[in-house]
């Protein structure tokens, strides 16, 4: 029995409809191995097994019908373009190490070395944010696209899609974890962005390429996101959320949790202040504070030119009242009602008394430069207007 | 003998002539009816001798036979029976036709009484172009048939009338001499129950409860985004919460459209006839038109068709705006066969017995809400929808529809503190004013076409976009990723926003401002961040 004979045969099991975890680990411990599971199996002896007599009959004529031909899973692996790593491969994540329950097989597209880069974090959040949170999760996974860290996600609608999005459009790594098969990775809307993800990131997850999700698959995808990633950033959650369900994930594996604070008394974000108030979780209060509080996680690596990490490029930032003085009347107008928070175009007009066509084109003066970023139908300062005095 | 006389078909909004032809011969008492006829028409008979009997003639008891030529083409309605009557009558020798020529249009009923059809306008017309000047046509169709220049319209309030007409003043002493008098067994005025109200002009405008933008409060981008959309004959889409006001500001397009201009009134009126919305009115529909209907219309109700083939409201808002509430609600196929009249301009009806086309150069302005709660993305108030729901919601109303429209508005709901303060806003007449000057620059400039409907081309052409603003133009279409539909009509919506300020050429600025306008499709709301 080669090495390369059993990792084929830990494939081959683990692609069996109804061989989940707990089963595939009590039939590899009994057996002594993948391979001899399977040669069990074609010799129709798979209940001298103390655990096969727990499996239904389905679930061990399948087992026998892989085994009879296990070329079959590499196959359809092969077909959808899948890769695949387990434990007995030295490029296994060695955070899935900090599981109780790591996967056997962890399946993957993409480029399989962003799964080792140094500096990984994930950011996860409702699925459906207020437009501030929304805005929120991209400015973070811009922030830590600079950083040169990978942004991992759940590739799910709201805070994640938006996170991986904007960590896509700054040219960064973003890993999406999935909680189906690689056949449908997360909504359909998301195809494209899955796309964009592909080029430069991964998607991973642990069910094989045909498998359908079901009720338990997403929060048990969970546990992977905070295992693959060195911490967790929770923006807007419900007290009963999938994303706080990862956050404490993420505590039991000793990772660092940072949770973006609410308002008491506000739905989407009262997971968070409960976060925030019976664990450790770390409060993120600004990107400035977050980038330290990452900096005594994560050690110095080449491409930060001081040994430690920078909050902003090297490059001077503009200061809000510089950055005023090079704009015209209209756009100090509508930067000045930005400044002050969030609006949409009929409050720029009501605010600043100016004609719709001068109000909108202003708007648009500072969307071009990067200054304000539309949110739906919501402008958000950015850059120095996001620095009032 | 033989009697040949001479009534008009309606197909599509043009009219053709038709000659009804009745031989009554010895033979076995029968009568036949030739020359493709439809149900309605085949019951013609019936009609037809109930109506002689009860207007006091005699229905011969002789062998019948009614042509309507030309034979090949299918017949449909009621709008012969008069001829077909009055023939018989000649043919049988009760009157003699001493009146001269005179064309007959009018569905009896069984009393011997004239009932209103439709599309009398462009049946006389097509008469009078045949030479018919003298036309016979209902009461309660005569203002509409006396729109034609050169028609001689007489109004008939029954068969009697009509027998009197055509039997002219000699010929009337023959028509009574074997007449037995008529017998009124009706008790009501046969046209009791719709009076001929000829005061009211034509109107294709919607009965809705018209609202002035004084009293629309806040929402400034939408009304803007109105105003330029009206201006330029733009396809507009409105998004918000129910409270929004998109209806509100939908309601108060009819006063802000210039009234129509001679050639497209006529068009409107023609159009109105045939639908049978013209029924005792006078003059020709001067207020462009202006159509709601509701999101459970069939498809042959919005497209056209139907069993009695009727223009559908695309055409009632041809030259006009439909506008479309709750869009998202709408039949996929209803909204999907609007693809035509936006891209066209008109649509076609095709049956087997042939195909008619209908005009409908319409401008569409439609609302919808975000999602089936209608609070995606509302600050105040969570959406209830399950995930991934507004997302489908979205998703109904098909990517090629969305690309046909030019303007998308997402509105929020106004704040009740600024429904209270201030000054009222702008009143209608002021921005209609604006709205018909931009209309009628752009429409010399252009040579008769809005700016909505100037090809990439020719806006680009003609648009008078100045150095700083094409550059502008191509850093824009860099940074949003346009497509070369979405610079045309960014362009479009640009030169619209110069119309209205009065400006001969467009600037970096308009190009900005329009810029700022939505992209109709959008990207998907996940993506937008």
């Amino acid at each position: 029995m080669t090495d390369a004979a059993e990792r084929a045969a830990w494939i081959t099991l683990a692609g069996v409809d109804g061989v989940g975890l707990v089963h595939f680990g009590a039939l590899v411990g009994q057996a002594g191995g993948a391979c001899a599971v399977l040669d069990l199996a074609r010799r129709g002896a798979l209940h001298d097994l103390p655990h096969a007599r727990r499996l239904t009959r389905a679930v061990r004529t399948a087992i026998a019908d892989a085994a009879h031909e296990p070329e079959r899973a590499q196959a359809e692996l092969d077909r959808s373009g899948v890769w695949t790593i387990t434990p007995l491969d030295a490029a296994y994540p060695p955070g899935l190490g900090d599981l109780a329950d790591p996967p056997p097989v962890l399946y993957g597209q993409g480029d399989q070395a962003a799964l080792a880069r140094p500096r990984r974090i994930s950011v996860v959040g409702t699925r459906r944010p207020s437009v501030l949170g929304r805005a929120l999760a991209g400015t973070i996974a811009r922030q830590l696209v600079q950083l040169d860290a990978v942004v991992v996600s759940g590739l799910a609608f709201g805070i994640d899609g938006a996170a991986q999005a904007a960590t896509v459009a700054a040219g960064g790594v973003t890993v999406g974890v999935i909680g189906s098969g690689h056949q449908r990775p997360g909504p359909r809307a998301h195809a494209s962005l899955v796309r964009d993800i592909l080029t430069r990131g991964a998607v991973v997850g642990e069910l094989a390429p045909h498998a359908r999700p079901t009720r338990g698959t997403f929060p048990r995808r969970n546990r992977l996101l905070s295992a693959l990633s060195q911490a967790v950033i929770v923006v807007e959650a419900p007290t009963r959320s999938g994303a706080v369900n990862t956050a404490h994930h993420a505590l039991e594996q000793g990772r660092a949790l940072f949770v973006v604070p609410g308002r008491p008394g506000d739905r989407l974000t009262a997971g968070c202040l409960r976060l925030l108030r019976e664990t450790e979780a770390r409060p993120v209060v600004g990107l400035d504070e977050l980038v330290a509080d990452l900096a005594e996680l994560w050690p110095a690596v080449g491409s930060d030119p001081d040994g430690r990490l920078q909050a902003r490029p090297a490059v001077p930032a503009l200061s809000w009242s510089d950055a005023l003085a090079l704009l015209g009347p209209a756009e100090r107008a509508v930067a000045r009602v930005l400044g002050a928070g969030p609006a949409g175009l009929d409050r720029v007009i009501a605010s600043t008394g100016l004609a719709p066509a001068t109000a909108a084109s202003a708007t648009t003066v500072l969307q071009l430069r990067g200054w304000v970023t539309l949110v739906g139908a919501t402008y958000v300062a950015a850059g120095p207007l996001a620095r009032p005095p | 003998m033989l009697a040949t006389l001479v009534t008009a078909v309606v197909d599509g909004l043009a009219g053709s002539l038709i000659r009804v032809e009745v031989d009554v011969a010895p033979g076995i008492p029968m009568t036949r009816l030739v020359g493709l006829p439809d149900a309605a028409l085949s019951e013609a008979r019936e009609r037809v001798r109930a109506a002689i009997r009860n207007a006091g003639f005699e229905y011969p008891a002789s062998r019948v036979t009614v042509n309507l030529a030309p034979a090949d083409r299918p017949k449909r309605g009621a709008a012969y029976d008069l001829a077909i009557a009055v023939g018989v009558l000649v043919a049988s020798g009760q009157i003699h036709a001493g009146g001269g020529s005179w064309a007959l249009l009018g569905e009896l009923s069984l009393d011997g009484s004239l009932q209103a059809v439709s599309g009398v306008l462009p049946m006389v017309a097509t008469l009078v172009r045949a030479g018919h000047r003298r036309i016979a046509v209902p009461a309660a169709n005569a203002a509409e048939g006396r729109l034609v220049a050169g028609a001689e319209v007489v109004a008939v309030q029954g068969l009697d009338d009509a027998a009197r007409l055509v039997a002219g003043p000699r010929g009337r002493r023959a028509a009574t001499a074997s007449r037995r008098p008529a017998t009124r067994v009706s008790a009501v005025d046969p046209h009791g129950d719709r009076p001929a109200d000829t005061t009211r002009p034509a109107s294709l405008v919607a009965p809705i409860e018209a609202v002035d933008l004084a009293d629309v409060r806040g929402q400034a981008t939408a009304r803007w985004a109105l105003e330029i959309a009206l201006a330029g004959c733009h396809n507009l889409l409105l998004v918000g919460p129910p409270g929004a006001g998109k209806t509100l500001l939908a309601r108060s397009i009819p006063r802000l459209l210039p009234p129509l201009d001679d050639g497209e009134a006529l068009e409107a009126t023609v159009v109105a006839s045939v639908a049978g919305l013209l029924t005792g009115v006078a003059g020709l529909c001067r207020d462009r038109p202006f159509r709601a209907p509701h999101h459970t219309s069939s498809y042959a109700a919005l497209v056209g068709g139907g069993p009695r083939l009727a223009p559908g409201e695309v055409t009632l808002a041809h030259r006009g705006v439909l506008f479309l509430d709750e869009l998202a609600e709408f039949d996929r196929d209803v909204l999907d066969a609007l693809r035509q009249p936006l891209e066209d301009g008109s649509v076609t009806i095709a049956r087997a017995g042939g195909q008619v086309q209908y005009p409908a150069r319409l401008q569409l302005v439609a609302a919808m809400n975000p999602c089936r709660c209608g609070f995606a993305g509302d600050a105040s108030r969570p959406c209830t929808c399950p995930t991934g729901e507004p997302e489908r919601y979205v998703r109904r109303v098909s990517g090629p529809l969305l690309d046909r429209l030019d303007l998308r508005v997402e509105m929020e709901r106004v704040p009740p503190a600024a429904l209270l303060e201030g000054d009222p806003p702008e009143p209608s007449v002021q921005v209609a004013t604006r709205i018909a000057a931009a209309r009628e620059v752009a429409r010399q400039r252009n040579g008769g076409v809005p700016n909505a409907l100037l090809s990439g081309s020719a806006v680009l052409r003609v648009g008078g976009f100045d150095g700083r603003a094409r550059r502008r133009l191509e850093e824009v279409a860099a940074r949003q990723l346009l497509t070369a539909r979405g610079v045309h009509r960014l362009a479009r919506v640009a030169r619209t926003i110069a119309d209205l300020a009065g400006q001969g050429s467009v600037d970096e600025a308009t190009i900005l401002a329009a810029a700022n306008l939505r992209d109709p499709a959008g990207r998907p709301w996940e993506l937008a961040a």
